[in-house]
């Protein structure tokens, strides 16, 4: 569904991405993870064209996202739903305005129309009596979970997330994480999650890539995630306490 | 200039109803908020103006004249000028601000995925409202130094207000009130434009914010000087 191919990319003299081949598959969860400063998020937004690659090109449904401008990427972005790091919530509209926000500039539905989608969506997330709050008033993991809901509004085929679970404590970390599994099975989204968080990765992930160096040293599913030889996903594995093999296979992952 | 004619573009969409009250909350968040600091600053602008003419005016027995001088000067120049300085470190700062933290928070790349353009939807409610209220607020703030002139006049001057206010309007013509409009309506887009584009153009996080205000306030100063120049040189040599 999405095909990054050799994409290279340069920040001042950094080399971010070298080379990057990856093929996201319709339906599936992927994740990319790797230590900070890696690429990840830099991966994520040439998806979506908030970036170009400096070599190489990404390939959406067939179409050229890199390289796509004017109404072609607007109809290309209207695949996507993300969910940024810190939610990306405007300030002075409340949750409500905030998630009923693509809707009212994109479509033509009646204010009724749009405030059960709101109320619909708020309630996925389990945030439907905060309908009034705004972001100042509610808490990191209310502020992603308003983000999602916000991503999922326009029913995209595709939802890309930011760090997920940054900065937030493991009770919520495992709700956004039911949220991603939740998505994706009842709705049928493909999603490709940027995170530090293995446990994520290994509990809901159909496959894992592991970013090192600008490169993708890694790909497979959990299961041989975890038996992986490369030194790096070892490292990673070990840095999370992740160090008993056979754990994530035994519960069929 | 490129952001200006974007914006411009994008000022058909006013029609739109939601668009409409976005322009009215930012007459109120960038124009109403400040008038409380235009009074204090253009009546004492206009304070000044009447003690310093008023006082060398005196040694000639001409002081009952320095209606007209107080007027012409804040029609003419420091009117728009005061507004224009107040506003570009009020607002334009808060402005800059504001779009700086967007930036940071990833709220402009937000939009841009949602496919709403972030000229339409920040930069042309905050530049059609201040294009309206900086002319209003360099009247309002001109009404408030003659005030200010007029009072100071009769406590510190013995000018009677009467003859004070009659001289004020025998010497100031139509062409003093469009000339300073026209300014302040400059001005007011000046302010907005130079914000904006400091504060798209935020890197570094909270000190790119910082450094992107700064030079808000820095560049306004000096387009509003040079822009002001122009303008009186053009109406007026």
């Amino acid at each position: 569904m999405i095909q990054l191919e050799n994409v290279t990319k340069i920040l001042g003299e950094r080399r971010i991405l070298d080379g990057v081949n990856l093929d996201v598959r319709r339906g599936e969860t992927l994740f990319v993870v790797g230590p900070s400063g890696t690429g990840k998020s830099v991966t994520l937004k040439h998806m979506i064209r908030l970036m170009t690659p400096d070599e190489g090109r990404v390939v959406v449904d067939g179409d050229v996202v890199s390289e796509a401008a004017g109404k072609d990427l607007e109809r290309i972005r209207d695949k996507f739903g993300v969910l940024f790091q810190g939610g990306a919530l405007l300030e002075w509209l409340n949750v409500g305005e905030n998630v009923a926000l693509p809707l009212r500039e994109k479509t033509k539905l009646t204010e009724d129309e749009i405030e059960a989608k709101v109320m619909e969506k708020l309630t996925m997330v389990g945030l439907e009596k905060d309908v009034e709050k705004f972001p100042s008033e509610i808490s990191g993991g209310m502020r992603k979970r308003v983000g999602l809901a916000r991503a999922i509004v326009m029913d995209p085929q595709i939802i890309l997330y930011d760090e997920p679970t940054s900065g937030l404590d493991p009770v919520s970390s495992r709700m956004i994480d039911r949220l991603i599994d939740d998505l994706k099975n009842e709705l049928g989204v493909t999603s490709v999650v940027v995170t530090h968080d293995l446990h994520s990765a290994l509990s809901i992930g159909t496959r894992i890539a592991m970013l090192t160096g600008g490169k993708i040293v890694e790909l497979a599913t959990p299961g041989d995630f975890v038996k992986s030889q490369v030194e790096e996903v070892q490292q990673f594995l070990e840095s999370q306490f992740i160090t008993v093999r056979g754990e994530w296979e035994k519960k069929g992952l | 200039m490129l952001l200006l004619f974007e914006a411009i573009v994008c000022m058909r969409l006013l029609f739109k109803r939601r668009n409409r009250i976005e322009v009215l909350r930012q007459m109120f968040v960038g124009g109403i908020k400040s008038l409380a600091v235009i009074t204090v600053v253009a009546s004492f602008t206009g304070m000044i103006l009447a003690l310093q003419t008023g006082i060398e005016m005196r040694r000639f027995g001409q002081e009952v004249y320095i209606g007209a001088a107080v007027m012409v000067s804040m029609l003419r120049e420091m009117g728009p000028f005061m507004t224009g300085l107040i506003l570009a470190a009020s607002v334009g700062s808060s402005i800059a601000a504001q779009m700086g933290t967007m930036v940071v928070s990833e709220e402009i790349a937000a939009l841009e995925l949602m496919s709403i353009n972030p000229v339409r939807f920040l930069v042309m409610p905050r530049l059609v409202a201040m294009a309206i209220m900086t002319p209003f607020l360099s009247f309002y703030s001109c009404i408030m130094g003659v005030v200010g002139g007029g009072i100071v006049g009769m406590t510190q001057l013995n000018v009677p207000w009467s003859a004070y206010i009659d001289n004020a309007t025998r010497f100031a013509d139509n062409k003093d009130l469009f000339v300073g409009m026209l300014k302040a309506f400059l001005f007011g887009i000046i302010i907005v434009i130079i914000a904006c584009h400091q504060g798209f153009a935020t890197t570094q996080g909270a000190v790119g914010v910082g450094n992107a205000t700064r030079r808000t306030v820095i560049l306004s100063f000096l387009t509003i000087l040079i822009v002001g120049y122009m303008i009186t040189r053009l109406f007026y040599v």
